[in-house]
């Protein structure tokens, strides 16, 4: 009596055991799997921004200004990262520049580019005072965000929206320069 | 020869055409602001109760600091403390605060819910349909406008130069005012700092 409920203890032990195993393997090879790494969101000060958008280029330039608080910004990021990966090829060069707290150089801003799937090189502006910035940018600008501006090779605006971009419009306005 | 002419007439139509749609495009939809020293004209609106208040029975003795304020802003909300202090601490000296709220997407019973949450206690008008927002040329919470006692525009922008209180190094708003309370010229009568844009309608 006691040998065959040992037996059967194994059985059962030796069936739960079997179906766990395959669970367990699949939970392995999902944390296996390698995430993508988060993208590198880069510091970028007054001086040097001035710089980014007033040296000349050979190709025409998109800027996006935007900050993870702002509510049209994050709205408009599809669109934003669509319009990149359909013009990149058609040498467009294309950059973020985030108005975030610098703390979060390293955390929310990355990481909701990395959820857009977002491959433009990313800044995020390091000025205590914005309004040298601002200025710099545009004197008619009063720092409201959304604010995309659209330069030519010459270092030009040719076009500029501040709150949510029109995409089509935009895309008008891209199409004078690379085609 | 009255072809040369029709030709050139179209051509100047077009260049025309073509100016004023770029021009469009570069300049934006909203009017600018007054220039600094222009008199703002009266204006009524409702507060969050929905009762008409005129601009010229809420202003101050000897001036009127006008906010465009937002619920959802996190940026106007990092000045929610700062914007109550403000009032407070120029009650007595004759200055009036008035908050505004411009945004189509903020209704006038979710404004005074937000006023009671946070404790701001100044009036706090609604601004359907952003006529004033136009009028003055605000795009962005906050900002602030400062009105001496007969109106006139003596300082535009922002309220400081950093919504972490930690990191103020320009109280321009505070400057501003009390430069015009002493009867001194205002240094800088302009600021701007990155906000929201006002939801217009």
């Amino acid at each position: 009596m006691r040998f065959s409920r040992a037996i059967l203890l194994l059985v059962v032990s030796l069936t739960l055991v079997s179906f766990a195993a395959p669970a367990q393997n699949k939970k392995r090879g999902r944390v296996a799997k390698p995430r993508p790494p988060l993208p590198v969101v880069a510091a970028i000060d007054t001086e040097n921004l001035k710089t980014l958008l007033k040296e000349s280029r050979q190709k025409p330039l998109l800027v996006n200004f935007w900050a993870t608080w702002c509510d049209p910004c994050r709205d408009e990021f599809p669109d934003l990262v669509k319009i990149d990966s359909d013009y990149r090829p058609h040498s467009l060069d294309f950059v973020t520049v985030s108005l975030d707290d610098f703390t979060d150089i390293k955390t929310s801003v990355p990481k909701f580019l990395g959820t857009m799937n977002a491959r433009m090189p990313a800044y995020l502006l390091n000025a205590n005072d914005p309004e040298p910035a601002i200025n710099a940018v545009d004197p008619k600008w009063q720092g409201d965000l959304p604010a995309t501006f659209l330069y030519n090779d010459k270092g030009e605006v040719v076009y500029k929206h501040f709150g949510r971009v029109n995409a089509t419009e935009l895309r008008a306005a891209i199409d004078k320069l690379v085609k | 020869m009255r072809k040369v002419s029709v030709l050139l007439a179209a051509l100047f139509v077009i260049a025309g055409l073509v100016i004023a749609t770029n021009g469009r495009a570069l300049e934006g939809e909203v009017p600018t602001a007054p220039a600094i020293g222009a008199t703002v004209d009266n204006f009524t609106l409702p507060d969050v109760d929905g009762n008409e208040k005129a601009l010229s029975s809420l202003k101050g003795k000897n001036g009127t600091v006008l906010i465009f304020i937002s619920v959802q802003c996190p940026v106007s909300n990092a000045y929610n403390e700062r914007m109550e202090k403000l009032a407070q601490n120029y009650k007595a000296k004759g200055i009036a605060v008035i908050g505004i709220n411009s945004n189509s997407t903020e209704d006038a019973a979710a404004v005074k819910d937000h006023a009671s949450a946070k404790g701001l206690t100044f009036t706090i008008l609604k601004d359907t349909g952003n006529k004033v927002a136009d009028k003055l040329g605000a795009t962005r919470t906050p900002e602030a406008y400062f009105l001496d006692a007969s109106n006139k525009l003596v300082y535009h922008g922002r309220i400081d130069n950093n919504q972490n209180a930690s990191l103020i190094e320009a109280n321009d708003l505070r400057n501003a005012i009390d430069a015009s309370l002493a009867g001194k010229p205002v240094e800088k009568t302009e600021a701007k700092a990155f906000g929201c844009s006002i939801k217009r309608a």
